[in-house]
């Protein structure tokens, strides 16, 4: 050990002096990347307030600032300012649509950053009446890196509508609208339920069918499916514009329900029936899926999805090589009758529900579907492959379904948890058994609902190049498949198994060549592990621990702290987070004790951290909860 | 955000004051590898030495901590084989202590003084920990010998083999016992708490 680190001392000292022209090179990277940070502090400093705000909330600040030339902030500033028009201007009315970063100008950033940027910009928008709650970030992905990104939205309703008959004998109705990107879930419920509705996932494949993200799994392992052919950013744009015409109607459904006072969950209480609904929009042009997890405040879970996401990174190239299976899934849920949901909730006890829903377009019709003709079209057919199975364990109901319908596959799990269960501890401690509980309930669901998934992609993507062109005995093999499927509803389970048999049988066929599977071994139902549950289990422990971890200020009370303009009188003259001396000019931003920062260093500082820099007083004392 | 011209006036400031006992300076032309070098405190048992330490500054410094280690060995309660510092100020709130109005020669005369002051309390090498808790001149022997050993620069070419294999065994012996918990208190309690769930 010990001559190791000498030995490692002194080559590094060999190191630099061997290699002066190369240092002489890295100077010059160096002195480069200082006039780049010198030129993007000036353009911070002479932006104007609202520009600033735009900007940042917007994360095209960039990180590190080094990278980023003075010329391509200038440009990103004119991209969001020009916004409005050819961004959804839904989205911007709605939400203060805060992580709408506009795609092509982000292309350094990675999740970690996006992730970051949503804890900054996640909407904080609170309004509306009786406590309605609704916090929403939003997802991209970028083109050129295959990033991915996700948006999540919760809604929290207190109040009381009647329930749909829909809720989940038909769920499908609207959700599997083939509107790109959106998955409103629209559940209203019956007058004494409190709903938790969940989460759409929404997976969007959207290269074609050889490479691209084939199987369906939850959003963790989605993670490792960038996108193989990077599609060029003038289609990307294009998507977006697309996407903003058409998912307005659902959108503004949603804002229209959620424009109300939201209070933290909390305060929500458990005093009365209250609806909790949850629903996930996304933009991207690319897959996107959104995990979600039952709030407790909104900067937990950020700090959450960013663990886990590093959590998962570094999962990944396991994750993709492990057969995805996971037959064990299947082992309790009773045979369900399909279609028996549908008005069955109406009469049950008050729940909370949970949906997991995830949609999924089948990579060879996303252009067609496109199309405002087959739009319509799809909208007037009946599904031509829905069914579903429902299980009941512990108390907790849980429903799947699927179905299929002009490309947009939707999958639906549906949790329904009786009130009663968690009425006691309520939701208002975040870490109450009862909630964890139902997270873990939730989070089974998951699984099991990312099984169902992963035994539908096998025949699926059986599926997927027989469509794209060569049509194989294969094809017709899991056609059949299908067509059982579909005509044995109600026994899902053993339904799901038959048709991992199957896919693990095409899965040896050799014309079964394409990359998206190469790397999975045939099934074996004898593999004991669920992956994706013990993984998204793992995501709620390391949620667990956020207790403790530090919890950023929201962008809405940054804002709320006061700034100035630094006079030439002032005393301190140095902001401690740059150490560098304010100008003439520089906004700073006085925090409650007194303390001055340039606006934009401690904004960053302020987005993860919520003491001052220099005396560590809480930023936020009493106004945390307001 | 503000990296490189942060670590750019740092740097400069380092230089023309730097604190007593402490250099720092850039690893081959790399803005984000540094070293630093302290002097064994007066008084202390590792008076005479003179200890290296990398410093890596993350992507997002200031807005994180530098990362320190020591290169050379040293026997302290708070330092582990690997060189690993056990100190507050080198994580980010709310366990650690970083805030950004610290810096490079704020964090490294920190350590300067955890040399001189072991936490024990908080030690990352639970037997150093307790025999500097309850066997202190045991502890400042060893120290002094692992100072003179590891620390003093006549020592460093000198290939002693007799002694360096007594250090050697006394490195190993260390590691093979203290492996596990080469972490610190805190962040084994995390680990533990995750299962809990």
């Amino acid at each position: 050990d010990l001559t190791f680190a000498l030995a490692a001392m002194e080559n590094s000292d060999s190191a630099e002096q061997g290699g002066s022209e190369q240092s002489e090179a890295q100077r010059q990277r160096q002195r480069d990347r200082l006039n780049r940070e010198e030129a993007f502090y000036q353009f911070v400093n002479n932006l104007s307030e609202e520009d600033y705000r735009l900007m940042r909330d917007n994360n095209l600040l960039g990180t590190p600032v080094g990278e980023i030339t003075e010329e391509e902030l200038l440009s990103r500033l004119q991209q969001i300012k020009d916004g409005p028009e050819q961004q959804n201007a839904n989205e911007r009315s709605e939400e203060s649509a805060g992580a709408e970063g506009s795609e092509e100008g982000s292309n350094g950033d990675t999740i970690l950053d996006w992730l970051n940027s949503v804890r900054r910009t996640g909407n904080t928008t609170r309004s509306g009446h009786r406590g309605n709650q609704s916090w929403r970030a939003v997802s991209r992905t970028n083109p050129n890196s295959g990033d991915f990104r996700f948006s999540l939205e919760i809604n929290v309703n207190r109040n009381i509508t009647e329930q749909q008959a829909r809720a989940e004998g038909e769920p499908l109705e609207g959700e599997t609208e083939p509107v790109p990107g959106t998955a409103v879930v629209e559940q209203p419920m019956e007058t004494v339920a409190a709903e938790v509705e969940e989460p759409a996932i929404i997976v969007h494949p959207e290269a074609e069918p050889p490479e691209s993200p084939l199987l369906i799994r939850p959003p963790i392992e989605q993670l490792d499916l960038p996108d193989p052919q990077s599609p060029p950013v003038e289609e990307a744009v294009r998507r977006g514009q697309r996407r903003a015409r058409s998912r307005s109607p659902e959108q503004r459904r949603t804002r229209a329900r959620n424009e109300r006072s939201r209070s933290p969950l909390n305060h929500d209480g458990v005093e009365g029936p209250r609806r909790a609904r949850r629903s996930t929009s996304s933009q991207s042009p690319h897959h996107i899926s959104e995990p979600q997890m039952e709030g407790s405040s909104r900067t937990r879970q950020h700090i959450l999805s960013r663990q886990s996401t590093v959590e998962y990174d570094a999962q990944l190239d396991s994750a993709s090589a492990e057969p995805v299976n996971a037959p064990q899934e299947v082992e309790n849920p009773s045979d369900g009758g399909a279609g028996v949901e549908t008005n069955s909730s109406s009469r049950r006890p008050p729940t909370i529900m949970l949906d997991l829903q995830v949609r999924r377009v089948r990579p060879g019709e996303y252009r067609q579907r496109d199309s405002i003709a087959s739009r319509t079209r799809s909208r007037s057919q009946t599904s031509n492959n829905t069914f579903l199975y429902e299980s009941e364990r512990g108390g907790f109901r849980r429903t799947f379904s699927r179905s299929e319908r002009a490309g947009v596959r939707t999958y639906v799990s549906t949790i329904r948890i009786p009130i009663r269960r968690i009425s006691d501890a309520g939701l208002s401690e975040a870490t109450s058994m009862a909630l964890q509980t139902m997270i873990r309930q939730i989070m089974t669901g998951f699984g099991e609902l990312s099984y169902f998934m992963d035994s539908d992609s096998d025949s699926d993507s059986n599926r997927g190049p027989s469509q794209s062109t060569e049509p194989t005995e294969l094809h017709n093999t899991t056609n059949s498949t299908n067509t059982v499927n579909s005509s044995q509803e109600s026994t899902e389970p053993r339904t799901a198994e038959e048709r991992q048999d199957v896919a693990s049988e095409s899965a040896s066929v050799p014309t079964v060549g394409r990359e998206g599977r190469a790397g999975r071994s045939p099934i074996s139902l004898e593999e004991p592990g669920s992956l994706p549950f013990l993984r998204l289990a793992h995501f709620f422990l390391l949620n667990d621990d956020d207790d403790d971890q530090p919890r950023g200020l929201t962008k809405e009370q940054i804002d709320n702290l006061s700034t100035r303009n630094f006079g030439e009188n002032d005393a301190l003259k140095t902001c401690s987070v740059c150490i560098t001396e304010y100008a003439e000019g520089n906004k700073l931003r006085k925090l409650p004790c007194s303390h001055e920062y340039h606006v934009h260093c401690i904004d960053r500082w302020l987005s993860e951290n919520s003491t001052c820099p220099i005396c560590r007083r809480a930023v936020l004392v009493s106004t945390r909860e307001s | 955000m503000q990296r490189s011209l942060r670590l750019k006036r740092e740097l400069q400031f380092i230089s023309t004051e730097p604190p007593p006992g402490i250099s720092c300076w850039q690893n081959g032309g790399q803005m984000d590898d540094l070293r630093a070098q302290i002097v064994g405190g007066v008084n202390t048992p590792f008076e005479g030495g003179v200890f290296s330490l990398e410093i890596k500054i993350p992507e997002r410094y200031p807005f994180e901590p530098p990362k320190m280690r020591f290169l050379t060995p040293i026997y302290h309660p708070n330092i582990d084989t690997a060189g690993r510092i056990c100190l507050d100020a080198l994580k980010l709130p709310p366990k650690g202590a970083w805030k950004p109005s610290l810096n490079i020669s704020t964090v490294l005369t920190s350590i300067q003084l955890l040399m001189a002051e072991p936490n024990p309390d908080d030690p990352l090498m639970a037997d150093i920990s307790s025999e500097y808790k309850y066997n202190k001149q045991v502890y400042v022997e060893k120290a002094k010998r692992w100072t003179w050993k590891h620390a003093m620069q006549r020592n460093k070419v000198v290939d002693d083999a007799e002694d360096f294999v007594s250090v050697d065994d006394l490195c190993k012996g260390a590691e093979v016992s203290y492996k596990r918990e080469a972490v610190c208190p805190a962040e084994e309690a995390e680990k533990s708490k995750k299962p809990s769930l």
